[in-house]
């Protein structure tokens, strides 16, 4: 009987030790034990030793406990003496605890401000956060090739073994920006800018999350962070960079960007893009939307995601291609694109024909007067299949 | 005001004016005559005895236990799987922050209210709380600011800004609905049984201790609960404060929090936190009482190192002060405020692990007796020790980075507030039922109950640890497959789990109901001292009478009814009875006061809570009807101040020899 069980035990505890160790490699993409980077390496090399004391006063206590409950239990014995404390004991279990903390503590001060260090920051990028997007905003640095601005959503593209420092700020309520394998989570706060020092070691992209409620859409307000190498990346700033090319005529995509300049271009930027006259098309979004901005869409097939990350634009078997490229294949596999055969056409299409549907924001028409007439996130515009048949094949061409 | 025992000779009476009519039930200055009802159900509803009113405490947040409990079902039915269908965003975002709030403001603030209410007076030995009439007033506050959060869910949504309603989020933009409305104003409400509840404590605590009992004689939960009502009575104005403000940014046009007239939404976050942190030592100091009470009559031993456990609750209740942005580590505050709070948090783990370590002592030599009581109170020993370690990772500020808006942080706080503060109210609902209702809870129903929680309880919120640290975020009302993961550690299966251990869980609390039930139609009465307890509210019948005590004990000892029924042998050290508890009992009702007063029922309080709620609807739909409520509550203000405070000889009642009231000359 004794001898089963404790094989039933050992076998118990092997399987879960295989589950353990076996596990590690597909564990969920926001793992926050496995630091892709200098600075998750730091917390994560703080934060091990305290969970590894704290489990083990945890087993204590618990073993005390145990041991007091098995041996003291009522057998008959008399009532016990009244004794009401050892005050020397008392103080010595209350002082140990308090030296662990006490060097706890000194090693938190260092971490805490090392990770608030700005002063060797190699590539600015400036976030801001809306109700559910990100908005990624490179200014002019001229040493990475960033000669005019870059305004970019989706994804946040970065430069391997590079330090990176985000500068947050948000357009309507507080948003977070978390991206567990490379550093803990900051809040994004409107009329304030904070910021987060990011890097990776190697090429691929890293899963994140919006962490502060920020409304209806919180749950699908995510951020995918892609860190590619120096040269890379070089190619994807001067891919964001070049020059708009219109769609030849007589194609169904020059039909599209005919409807994006009637329906979309009211919210939605495209650098480069013209008017049939000739003049450049200017968004205004500030003029139809509460918190001012809609994703610029200007090289928006160089994504690999919309709707503030919530959707693929990658079928699944071409996003999973990219996603588990390894590091040498990483940069070029990403910098390739969306083409017609890999465009997740059907979440496009659906949120084109009614994105409010797919994903629920304030664009009921029935409330805008609590917005003064404005909306937030992307109303229903109504559009026809066949709209919708050229806008796809428009935006494919925004490359 | 009510007087609690009568006047010694020789004291004088203020006297009236001559000529004045002396004031009876039946003629009196307010606009409304005395109630007299000492049965039915207007001797509830007019009621200012303490014990009356702690099982209405009791009784509202069992309810609305019931229904925050309910509202978590529905949370975790929806997260069973990837993309729940069960509740929309819009709903999904109501129901977890109405989960909180029902459970914080509603179900275990005042379900420790309602010990304090019923059992403070009892533990100092004395005959009601300082303040009657207020104490009723309190109730009443609690049960309209309760039904003005909830009547939102009828008209038009409920509050959808999460239990810490951060701005911006909560404007009138971002929370379109009356939810917010509802939930600021039901709280403000609430927030006034709180507060006058902690006066009212503070004061009878401080003034009306039986003869002979110094502060440190006093009963630990008493002690904590009195930490606590200094906590509530700092911590109570901020958040009035800040709801007001959110008030008038609501509802007219202020600009508190609006981010393009210049506010920093991060005001909203220092207020709402200032007064947060020590509410979680609100909701976790009355449970820290009841097992320091528990343990040491279980263990047939004195609590160890009472006096380390005092000024532990004590520090606890200084401390919690200073470590309130340590819910803003994220929020960008910067690394010296960082550091601060950071180190300040890990310093209050100290005095929190020095309960632990003394309750552990109490059980280390005793005489365990496992009822049911005592089950929850160990459990509460190993459980809150989780969710205090788990604490402890995220008090280190970058640490906490990683985990904080993650299911970690939902694991943590439901260890510390579920294994913690509503075990013990579950100790202390075993422990001390038969003393209100004088009948046993069903202890073998009562294990069940027990082992069901405990295993529904670590089903549900332990794969919560390992959901937040593999990355899932809180308050999401959907989770997807392509960030679930694989292997041992995958989202998917430990959502599965959590959501079955939340049902394993309602079973649970559903045998309590259950005992509860079966109690109430046994006919069989508790013994007079079931636990052989040790502290003076075991030292009268049970439910006690009226007047609490025949006559006020004389304390000379710390568990003072203890040591008047055993007596330390010399020799052995051990204790020997020297008396039943029915003979202590009996030499106190042999020695019972000739004259006993207690206060006289009243409508105002009552009267004045209603004009609340009219007020906080008139502010949402009409000024008029706000006014309307003004009215109701200065008219109340004028019946309270001129009823008699006095009240005339034919008041007082004789206790009879059996210690029950007899015909009283109310009629």
């Amino acid at each position: 009987m004794m001898k089963s069980r404790r094989l039933a035990l050992r076998a118990l505890a092997a399987t879960g030790a295989a589950a353990f160790l076996g596990s590690c490699a597909t564990n969920a993409p926001q793992d926050t034990w496995q630091p892709k980077g200098p600075n998750a390496k730091m917390i994560d090399d703080l934060q091990q030793p305290v969970f590894a004391v704290a489990g083990i006063i945890g087993i204590i206590v618990a073993a005390a406990v145990g041991f007091a409950i098995w041996r003291y239990k009522d057998r008959g014995q008399p009532i016990p003496e009244q004794t009401h404390g050892k005050p020397a004991l008392e103080i010595t279990l209350t002082v140990i605890p308090a030296l662990i903390l006490a060097v706890v503590g000194v090693f938190t001060f260092r971490v805490i401000f090392d990770l608030a260090r700005t002063d060797d920051t190699q590539l600015v990028i400036n976030v801001t956060g809306q109700q559910w997007w990100w908005e990624y905003d490179y200014p002019v640095q001229n040493e990475w090739g960033i000669t005019q601005p870059i305004i970019s959503s989706g994804q946040l593209v970065m430069p391997v073994g590079t330090k990176v420092l985000l500068r947050e700020t948000s357009r309507d309520v507080i948003h977070s920006y978390w991206i567990p394998a490379l550093n803990g989570k900051r809040d994004a706060v409107p009329g304030r800018v904070h910021t987060l020092r990011l890097e990776a070691d190697a090429p691929g992209i890293y899963a994140g999350q919006c962490t502060e409620f920020c409304g209806l859409s919180h749950a699908n307000m995510r951020m995918e962070a892609v860190a590619l190498s120096n040269e890379d990346f070089a190619k994807w700033v001067a891919g964001q960079q070049a020059a708009y090319q219109p769609p030849a005529e007589g194609t169904l995509a020059k039909e599209g960007e005919s409807v994006f300049l009637n329906q979309c271009v009211r919210c939605h930027q495209v650098e480069g893009l013209k008017r049939a006259d000739g003049t450049l098309a200017i968004a205004a979004p500030d003029e139809n939307v509460w918190s001012g901005a809609a994703p610029n869409l200007t090289k928006l097939m160089s994504r690999n995601t919309f709707a503030g990350a919530m959707f693929n634009l990658l079928r699944d078997a071409c996003r999973d291609d990219v996603w588990r490229a390894d590091s040498a294949e990483f940069g070029a596999k990403y910098l390739a694109g969306v083409d017609e055969t890999c465009l997740n056409v059907n979440d496009l299409r659906a949120w084109l024909r009614n994105a409010p549907e797919v994903k629920p924001m304030y664009a009921n028409p029935a409330l805008l007067a609590d917005t003064n007439g404005k909306y937030r996130g992307m109303p229903n515009l109504g559009l026809s299949e066949s709209d919708i048949d050229k806008l796809v094949a428009y935006l494919l061409t925004l490359k | 005001m009510a007087i609690i025992e009568r006047p010694a000779p020789g004291i004088i009476v203020p006297a009236l004016p001559a000529g004045t009519p002396a004031i009876t039930p039946s003629r009196t200055f307010g606009a409304l005559k005395r109630p007299v009802a000492s049965t039915g159900w207007k001797s509830w509803l007019f009621t200012v005895d303490h014990k009356k009113l702690g099982l209405m405490y009791g009784a509202t947040a069992m309810f609305f236990f019931i229904v925050g409990g309910l509202e978590a079902v529905l949370i975790r039915l929806q997260l069973a799987a990837p993309e729940g269908k069960v509740l929309n965003a819009d709903l999904y975002n109501q129901m977890f922050t109405m989960h909180a709030t029902t459970m914080v403001f509603l179900f275990v603030m005042p379900m420790a209210a309602g010990f304090a209410n019923y059992f403070v007076p009892l533990q100092i030995g004395a005959r009601d709380v300082a303040f009657p009439r207020i104490n009723a007033f309190g109730f009443w506050c609690l049960l309209a600011g309760g039904i003005v959060v909830n009547l939102a869910w009828f008209l038009g949504g409920a509050a959808d800004g999460g239990w810490f309603m951060y701005a911006p989020n909560s404007g009138p933009v971002f929370s379109p609905s009356r939810g917010v409305d509802f939930w600021t104003l039901g709280l403000q409400i609430a927030g006034i049984a709180s507060l006058t509840g902690a006066i009212n404590l503070i004061v009878t605590v401080l003034n009306m201790r039986a003869p002979g009992m110094t502060l440190m004689k006093m009963p630990v939960f008493t002690w904590l609960i009195t930490v606590v009502q200094f906590l509530l009575l700092f911590a109570i104005p901020v958040i009035t404060v800040a709801l007001f403000l959110l008030t008038f940014q609501r509802s007219f046009g202020a600009q508190f929090f609006d981010v393009a007239a210049g506010a920093d939404p991060l005001l909203w976050q220092h207020l709402f936190w200032i007064f947060g942190h020590p509410e979680v030592y609100v909701l976790i100091l009355p449970s820290f009482g009841i097992v320091s009470e528990v343990l040491p009559v279980f263990s047939r031993k004195p609590l160890f190192g009472y006096p380390f456990v005092v000024f532990s609750g004590a520090a606890i209740g200084f401390v919690g002060w200073g470590v309130w942005a340590h819910h803003m580590f994220a929020s960008g505050l910067g690394p010296v405020s960082v550091a601060v709070f950071s180190v300040a948090t890990m310093a209050i783990a100290v005095p929190t692990g020095v309960k632990i370590i003394n309750w552990t002592l109490t059980m280390w030599g005793g005489k365990l007796v496992f009822s049911t009581a005592m089950k929850f109170s160990v459990g509460l020993i190993v459980l809150f020790t989780i969710g205090g370690l788990s604490g402890v990772t995220h008090s280190v500020a970058p640490s906490d980075t990683q985990q904080t808006d993650t299911y970690y942080i939902v694991a943590h706080f439901h260890y510390v507030l579920f294994g913690g503060a509503i075990f013990g109210l579950f100790s202390g609902f075993y422990y001390w039922w038969p003393k209100m209702f004088g009948k046993m809870l069903n202890e073998r129903l009562g294990s069940w109950n027990f082992w069901f929680m405990v295993i529904g309880m670590n089903m549900t919120f332990g794969p919560m640890h390992i959901l937040g640290l593999q990355g899932q975020p809180r308050r999401m009302y959907q989770w997807t497959e392509a960030r679930a993961g694989e292997g041992f550690f995958n989202i998917a299966f430990w959502n599965l789990v959590a959501s079955i251990g939340s049902l394993v869980l309602t079973f649970g609390i559903l045998l309590f109901l259950i005992n509860i039930v079966i109690t109430a139609r046994s006919k069989v009465r508790a013994p007079l001292d079931p636990w052989n307890a040790r502290s003076l509210e075991w030292m009268t019948s049970s439910p006690p009478k009226e007047h609490n005590f025949d006559s006020i004990p004389h304390v000379h000892h710390l568990d003072e009814f203890f040591h008047r029924k055993y007596e330390e042998d010399p020799v052995t050290h051990t204790m020997r009875e020297v008396a039943t508890a029915e003979q202590v009992l009996a030499e106190l009702e042999r020695n019972a006061d000739t004259n006993i007063h207690m206060p006289s029922p009243s409508y105002w309080p009552l009267v004045l809570a209603a004009g609340l709620p009219i007020v906080s609807l008139g502010i949402l739909y009409s000024i008029p009807v706000a006014i309307a409520g003004g009215l109701v509550i200065l008219y109340a203000v004028y019946g309270w101040a001129l009823e008699p405070s006095v009240a005339v000889e034919g008041d007082y009642e004789e206790p009879s020899s059996n210690g029950h009231a007899v015909g009283t000359t109310h009629g």
